[in-house]
């Protein structure tokens, strides 16, 4: 009997052992599934900010891959990048689509009604990336898309039906705005426009404009009324406001934590690896336009020449479809001390290597608008001076490089570095109504086309994403160089593949989209609908 | 006993000893009650005549009974026409009458045909080899602590069959482990899971590891031990016939001479075909910035500014110098010699009450990298106390601290010395004039170097950005075994394992690295903190239940509570150079913590029975409540079930088989949403993100909010891309297993080999989803893939004489693993693999290939396939992976020898990769482009490619994957295109197929030259003296060596690596 006394005190002695050891945890098995570290509701506002990054991220920042393929600039740097159009995957911007749908239902929880300022701008943000995919693309899911768990293989829609849903997304959010601007309506979390939704509607419509545009060869389609809904937009600026300067475009401002791309930090890995394109450079030069100084340097070769730098037969770029060997050798040979190397312009030292802020972006710029809509008028679409809005464009333009009637100031670097003592100021006269009295700047109807597109390209130097290349992919102009710096067997592609995981996740939807359109290839070099 | 330790402590008065010796001494000596008729004896071993402890003896057909102690003596109490029965595994039973002797010595026969293994088993449960049914290989702790690794891990390498260990000579970067295949596996000290970097693991206190090879074998840990443990058990007292002993065990090795180190041409310069001249270093010359290392002038003494050609101090204009190669072999002079020094003290002392053992040991490695080092200490003390015959308390506690002010960034990026020497930087400037590395009158904000926008001064860098780690790691139990009777005890055990540890970064002004181009300082801490607690009750009981019927079940209950806190705050720019403190930061502080807490309720149990000498069967079943699960699906049960005979104990096998065995086991666990190490960054700094072991909740299943910073420094939110599942199951593995244990020649041979099925799945999965959803993937259960595979381990003596032995241990392991389900309505995995594929499929960039096989070029150079269509370029595991250490003894000599190596596998050699891109590979001088080279420098393209060009100007057509599907239409013609040597290297180098190499590779891994050293030399308090030479990575055979390649398992790619070194040196052995 002792004995299992004994047995029984020392097994509590043990338990009360183990007991005593235990850590105590206070929360339930359910609890602890939990991130606690992360929160599963947040203001709307907070995911507008990502939203809004978005717009411009991916879609073509300045001195990016997007903005060889429009050709303004060349890398002759094969270890960093070559201009090869080898376009992969399309940017994929499904996910900051969720976001969008994300924004608006925590706007709702918040308590807002069922159409406020998230709400309306989520409709611009689906028109705005629909669009930027489907362009790159083609057809998409649309209507079955960005359902979560409940479809996880969505069908895909025509290219067509969502260019009728991204027109009337567009319209949407212009009435919603409408409304939304008579009750006072604003919202948070806006670096845009700080909230100011009236900023907002005018960029809509310049959008609906692009839009409208990008869709030429298909103006004859009835269901998406092309005509129609430009002569209807631009004859009613009352309901439909438009940007009216500069100022008033979607424009992403840089700053020092969001730095320009070409800036201090980056010039000795850039300087001489990216020289200028000739589609861009050719074109300024040869109209004598004082925009190619403020954005390009005088060639090294050409100075060593005893070319003055306001000379413009001293601004040349390269071939995108030029050989790289040539091109890096060439980028790179010495001009001697005192000299920039080279035989090409390069970016302009003192406009982008000297401040993180460089110059602002546009995203849906007022120079654009003036351009479409003469594009509009000049094929016919309604009633309007197509030279209008063509001098308009090309003004508003020179006016973001700050081009003035008269004494224009430029600077160049005379070595090709950029430290201030080597930047040298000059000065070029200009006077618009001599520039344009120039045969090749001045509108006439036999080549309207042409020249809105190449003053159209001019004003995109890097901006806008990829418009200047769906500019030309849609009408040639300007003509793109091609060989075999292109890769791809010589030829400029037409448009990126489906994200790669379409083959394996959607393969039957992807299989159907991919037979409905390019006789069952993801081929970069296929034409799709939009462009035929 | 007690009179020993006296005498030990009066001649011995060493004073850091002394305290311990004192805590000894407290303890109390218990004398047995005296009985009317005493009996003592000893049990000695035929053939050593040494006492055996252990050893059962039983008065026959009477209750008496006791075991021999440490020295083989005993004492009972019997009448005197009784007969005392003596038993022990190993040894032949004896019976002898007592008679009138009061003092019994007894001979026990060595059983031929016995074994006496005993093996440390799952739970720390010890078990006869001939019961285990499970694959378990020990490797004897002694044999590790004399050729040192710093890692107690890394030596394991080539020693157990089955797994490969990638040793990594970087320090504190933890081994790679595959065991069966798989990269976590769990570590046990005692009996009882520790959270382990495996630098906590000290190598002087281990007596054996074994490890526990497949999921049958440690499925007693639960989730944990799924892929695996390695069990270490370590030193407990002493064996010493005296009851205490003292052990000093000391190495010190050099590291020096390379066995892996990339080759460079030092016949051109920095610079882009063919040109430089240094403007400011960072763009302002001719190619002086983010340069090419190799694509420049050839060195011909001509006259090129460089960083420090004089200034006019008039025109500011810089002169030409002579441009030779100043920097020939720059990285070697600039690395150091090596040393790894480990000291260790050890005391133990066991009496019939206790065992004791304290040990401290200290491991200084001094890198070969300047002005780097790593230092850890261990403290061990190990408590066991005997309150009464059935009343056992057992306790350990090891204290770990490792601690460094500064160790190497070896990761790719301005952050590495490798990258500042070899992969980018030129021969034009001397490592030497780079040790005073200020500027003159800008000393603490301006380094010196010959480039300034993307590169680092290597002596700037070893001095001044400094990288801390002070990591303290404890780790203790404490336990109380009962023994109701011989058949039932109990045990409860508790246990913390514990760290802290702080990391600090040092960023200096005018220093320079991915993302921080503004050169303006920074300073980071890392702070990270783990606590676990694993509390259990376990119940055995052992007894033949019916005769012949053994029965041994284990039960046991346990808590596991875990608790993890992390925050890392970097600087974003420094205000005032040098000063390394948040309140300096010149942007706004950011700061990001995390935190996580789990628990783990489990019950488990294990059970044996065994019929005679025929047959044990076994079981085992583990059910855990795993709070990182979904409610309804945390809690799940996992079984494992087998069974061993041995043949050769009742089937008459022909003389030379002295034991055969068979086994056979099955084992199924369950795991789910842990993740076994983490991370702890917020933004994106370029260097090393630390991984520190874990074992905590992942939170995958929790779609949630992220935030960061978007536009000028405000908070955005990203909605999570992956949907979480409230009805998620555990993963599951099941693993199958046979295996033999044969041994032939008196057991002098012994081959032990296994053959395992595993069966992994359905795993928890995040499956891939159309990203057109909102979504990229969703967690579900899917996924099984099979591993099958085999282990063979050879032990002998093929040669014993009284003088010379010659012993060999040879391991050999294949496994191979391949996908046999991916999810409904999927058809690849990660884009390529479709089920039926092997899992290791290296797919890269590639060329495009005509139908002969050669590459089609384009303006002179290759054309790749591009990036989104990767090729299929080999399999990644080695086709075998073997180990083979022999060991010869003469007299006092031993020597041993132990080579390793992996054959089969592909991988692709960045080294060679970036060494090539930079022109500074040696390769780029010889072999097919050693005629063109020196024409690049003129200008003048002169290199043809390999190849065909298409002729007929036909566009080449692809499909989605990359495949050309025009053959027919194009026509191929020879390559004659010139081209320059750099663009063709940068373009054929830039590929996955163009580095692809073999990794197979054999090392002379380690030889221990031991001479045992007469005692007599060192008075009588000495018991063994061992000098032993010692030798590690001695030889390396290889493709290429730029690159160690044992330091990679799975990875697809090498990267860059402080060159290897061999390590020689000399280990001193003294027991007292």
């Amino acid at each position: 009997m002792i004995h299992t006394m004994k047995i029984k005190n020392i097994i509590l002695g043990m338990l009360g052992f183990s007991l005593l050891a235990l850590s105590s945890c206070e929360k339930t098995f359910d609890q602890l599934e939990k991130d606690s570290n992360r929160a599963v509701q947040v203001p709307a506002s907070l995911v507008l900010q990502t939203v809004e990054y978005n717009v411009l991220n991916d879609n073509g920042r300045p001195f990016s891959a997007e903005m060889r393929w429009n050709q303004f600039y060349c890398s002759n740097y094969n270890y960093y990048a070559n201009n090869e159009y080898t376009l992969g995957a399309m940017p994929n911007q499904y996910s900051t689509l969720k976001n969008v749908i994300k924004m608006e239902q925590e706007a709702k929880k918040a308590g807002l009604a069922d159409v406020n300022g998230y709400s309306a701008l989520g409709k611009f943000f689906r028109a705005y990336f629909f669009d930027q995919m489907s362009k790159r693309v083609g057809d998409l899911p649309m209507t079955e898309a960005l359902q979560g768990i409940d479809n996880i293989a969505p069908k895909y829609d025509s290219q067509k039906a969502i260019y009728v849903q991204i027109l009337k997304w567009l319209d949407d959010a212009n009435s919603d705005l409408t409304t939304l601007i008579a009750k006072g309506e604003t919202i948070s979390g806006d670096f845009y426009f700080s909230g100011d939704l009236k900023k907002w509607q005018k960029v809509v419509n310049a959008y609906r404009f692009r839009v409208l545009i990008s869709l030429s060869k298909k103006d004859t389609d009835s269901d998406l009324a092309v005509k129609t809904k430009f002569a209807e937009m631009a004859g009613n600026p009352t309901k439909y406001p438009i940007l009216g300067s500069n100022g008033e475009s979607l424009q992403f401002v840089w700053n020092n934590f969001n730095k320009y791309p070409s800036n201090p930090d980056n010039f000795g890995f850039d300087a001489t690896r990216q020289n200028m394109a000739s589609t861009y450079v050719g074109f300024l030069s040869s109209i004598q336009d004082p925009r190619v100084m403020m954005t390009c340097e005088p060639a090294g070769s050409d100075l060593k020449a005893g070319k003055l730098p306001s000379d413009f037969t001293a601004y040349r770029g390269a071939g995108s479809g030029d050989n790289l060997d040539d091109m890096s050798k060439n980028a790179g040979l010495s001009n001697g001390a005192g000299f920039a190397p080279g035989i090409y312009s390069f970016q302009n030292r003192s406009r982008y290597y000297q401040t993180y802020t460089g110059e602002n972006t546009f995203i849906v710029g007022f120079p654009e608008l003036c351009f479409n809509i003469a594009e509009g008028y000049a094929r016919g679409w309604a009633s309007g001076s197509a030279e209008d809005w063509y001098k308009k464009g090309i003004k508003a333009s020179h006016a973001f490089y700050g081009i003035v009637e008269g004494a224009n100031t430029m600077t160049y670097s005379k070595t090709g570095s950029k430290d201030a003592a080597d930047l040298v100021k000059y000065t070029v006269n200009f006077n618009f109504d001599s520039y344009y009295a120039n045969d090749a700047v001045k509108y006439d109807d036999a080549t309207a086309i042409k020249k809105i597109l190449s003053q159209k390209y001019a004003a995109f130097f890097m901006n806008s994403g990829m418009e200047a290349y769906f500019n030309w992919r849609r009408t040639g102009f300007p003509t793109f160089s091609s060989g075999v710096g292109n890769g791809n067997s010589n030829r400029i592609a037409l448009r990126w593949i489906y994200p790669t995981t379409e083959r394996t996740a959607n393969s039957t939807n992807y299989t159907a989209a991919i037979t409905s359109q390019y006789a069952g290839k993801d081929d970069i070099n296929d034409q799709m609908w939009l462009i035929k | 006993m007690r009179k020993n330790l006296q005498r030990f402590i009066a001649k011995n008065s060493s004073k850091t000893l002394f305290w311990l010796v004192l805590a000894i001494s407290q303890l109390t000596y218990h004398v047995g009650n005296a009985q009317d008729r005493q009996i003592k004896g000893t049990v000695v071993s035929s053939d050593d005549k040494s006492g055996i402890p252990g050893v059962a003896i039983r008065v026959k057909g009477g209750k008496q009974g006791t075991n021999s102690d440490i020295n083989g003596q005993f004492s009972l109490s019997a009448p005197s026409n009784g007969i005392l029965e003596f038993s022990m595994v190993g040894y032949k039973n004896q019976e002898v009458k007592i008679g009138s002797q009061s003092d019994i010595k007894v001979v026990l026969e060595i059983d031929a045909r016995q074994l006496q293994e005993v093996v440390v088993t799952a739970l720390g449960i010890k078990k006869d080899v001939r019961r285990i049914g499970v694959a378990i290989q020990s490797v004897d702790g002694s044999a590790t602590i004399k050729a040192r690794e710093p890692n107690a891990i890394n030596a394991l390498s080539g020693r157990v069959a089955g797994l490969t260990v990638g040793s990594q000579p970087e320090l504190l970067r933890k081994p790679n482990i595959s065991l069966r295949g798989s990269s976590t596996v769990l570590y046990v000290v005692d009996g009882v899971p520790i959270n382990s970097d495996t630098w906590n693991i000290s190598p002087d206190d281990i007596e054996t590891y074994s490890v526990l090879k497949g999921a049958s074998a440690s499925a007693l840990y639960g989730f944990r031990g799924k892929n695996g443990a390695i069990l270490i058990t370590t030193k407990r007292g002493s064996s010493d016939k005296r009851g205490f002993s003292v052990e000093v065990n000391s190495s010190t090795q050099m590291q020096s001479g390379f066995y892996a180190i990339p080759k460079v041409q030092d016949e051109y310069g920095p610079g882009d075909h063919g040109s430089y001249a240094f403007g400011d270093g960072k763009g302002g010359g001719l190619n002086d910035g983010d340069y090419d290392g190799g694509w420049g002038p050839k060195f011909n003494g001509q006259l090129i500014p460089q960083y420090d050609s004089p200034v006019d101090p008039i025109t500011g204009k810089r002169s030409g110098t002579p441009w030779i190669a100043r920097g020939k072999d720059n990285l070697s002079r600039f690395l150091e010699t090596g040393i790894l020094s480990t000291n260790n003290v050890s005391v133990a002392a066991t009496g019939e009450k206790y065992n004791l053992r304290f040990s401290t040991s200290h491991i200084y490695q001094k890198g070969i990298v300047p002005n780097t080092q790593l230092n850890m200490t261990n403290f061990n003390i190990t408590a066991d106390y005997k309150f009464t015959n059935k009343l056992k308390f057992e306790s350990n506690l090891q204290y770990n601290r490792q601690y460094t002010p500064n160790i190497p960034d070896v990761n790719y990026g301005p952050n590495s010395i490798i990258y500042n020497i070899v992969y980018w930087a030129g021969a034009d400037w001397n490592v030497d004039d780079m040790r005073n590395y200020w500027q003159k009158g800008k000393e603490g904000i301006q380094q010196i170097y010959a480039e300034y926008q993307r590169y680092n001064n290597p002596y700037f860098m070893s001095y001044e950005w400094l990288r801390s780690h002070y990591k303290t790691d404890i780790v203790g139990q404490a336990a109380l075994r009962y023994t109701f009777n011989e058949n039932l005890n109990l045990l409860a055990r508790t246990q913390v394992t514990t760290w802290d540890m702080v990391r600090t970064e040092k960023f200096p002004y005018s220093a320079g690295t991915y993302g921080r181009d503004e050169r303006r300082g920074d300073y980071r801490e890392d702070r990270r903190s783990l606590f676990e607690n694993n509390t259990e009750l376990l119940l055995t009981f052992d007894k033949d239940v019916l005769p012949g019927l053994n029965t041994k079940i284990t039960a046991g209950a346990s808590q596991r509570v875990f608790q993890y806190k992390s925050i890392f705050a970097s600087t974003n720019y420094l205000n005032v150079p040098g000063l390394y403190n948040f309140s300096n930061s010149s942007n706004p502080v950011q700061v990001a913590n995390f935190g996580s807490d789990m628990n783990v309720l489990s019950a488990y149990y294990s059970a044996d029975f065994s019929y005679k000498k025929y047959l044990t069967v076994f079981a085992t079943g583990r059910m855990d409540k795993l709070s990182t699960l979904p409610a309804g699906k945390n809690t799940f049960f996992y079984p494992s079930f087998g069974a061993v005979s041995v043949i050769s104990d009742y089937i008459d096998l022909p003389e030379t088989i002295s034991f055969l065995k068979f086994r056979g086991s099955y084992a199924n666990v369950k795991d789910g949403l842990t993740s076994s190490t983490i991370d702890n960054r917020a933004g994106t700094y370029s260097g090393e993100n630390y991984n520190s072991p874990y074992d905590g909740p992942s939170y995958q299943n929790n779609t949630v909010y992220s935030t960061g910073f978007y536009y000028n420094n405000q908070t955005g939110a990203t909605y999570g891309d992956g949907l979480s599942n409230p009805n998620l199951n555990p993963s599951e593995t099941s693993q199958t297993e046979f295996g033999m244990d044969l041994r032939l020649f008196k057991n002098r041979i012994a081959i032990d080999a296994a053959y395992f099925i595993s069966n992994d799945g359905p795993s928890i999965f995040s499956l891939p989803i159309s990203s057109t959803s909102g979504y990229t993937s969703a967690l579900v259960n899917g996924i099984k893939t099979q591993k099958k595979g085999y282990e063979i381990s050879v032990t002998g003596t093929p040669i014993k004489t009284a003088d010379f032995s010659w012993d060999v241990i040879a391991n050999y392991s294949t496994f191979e693993e391949r996908l046999t389900e991916i999810y409904p309505g999927i058809t690849s995995l990660n884009t390529f693999l479709k089920v039926g594929d092997r899992t290791d499929k290296l797919y890269g960039s590639a060329f495009v290939h005509a139908p002969d096989g050669q590459i089609i070029n384009s303006g002179g150079v290759p054309i790749k396939i591009s990036g989104a269509q990767s090729q299929y370029l080999g399999n990644i595991n080695p086709d075998f992976v073997f180990g083979f250490n022999n060991k010869f003894s003469y007299k006092n000599l031993s020597l041993s020898v132990l080579f390793d190596g992996r054959v089969g596998g592909k991988i692709i050699n960045y080294t060679q990769q970036q060494a090539y891109r930079g022109g500074r590979h040696i390769g780029t001088t010889e072999g097919i482009f050693a005629e063109a080279r020196p024409q690049d420098a003129l200008g003048v393209k002169a290199f043809v490619g390999q190849g065909v060009v298409v002729s007929n100007g036909v566009a080449i057509k692809y499909d989605a994957n990359g495949n050309v599907t025009n053959f027919s239409e194009l026509q191929f013609a020879p390559n004659t295109t010139k081209t320059f040597v750099q663009d063709y290297v940068g373009r054929y180098y830039n590929t996955n197929e163009g580095n692809l190499m073999s990794r197979s590779f054999g090392m002379l891994k380690e030889v221990v030259l031991g001479v045992k050293l007469p005692s007599s030399w060192f008075g009588k308090y000495v018991s063994t003296a061992n000098l032993s030479l010692v030798g590690r990575n001695l030889l390396y055979f290889a493709e290429a060596k730029d690159t160690d390649l044992s330091q990679y398992l799975s990875d697809g790619a090498t990267s860059p690596q402080t060159p290897s070194v061999r390590s020689y040196g000399v280990n001193l052995n003294f027991t007292f």
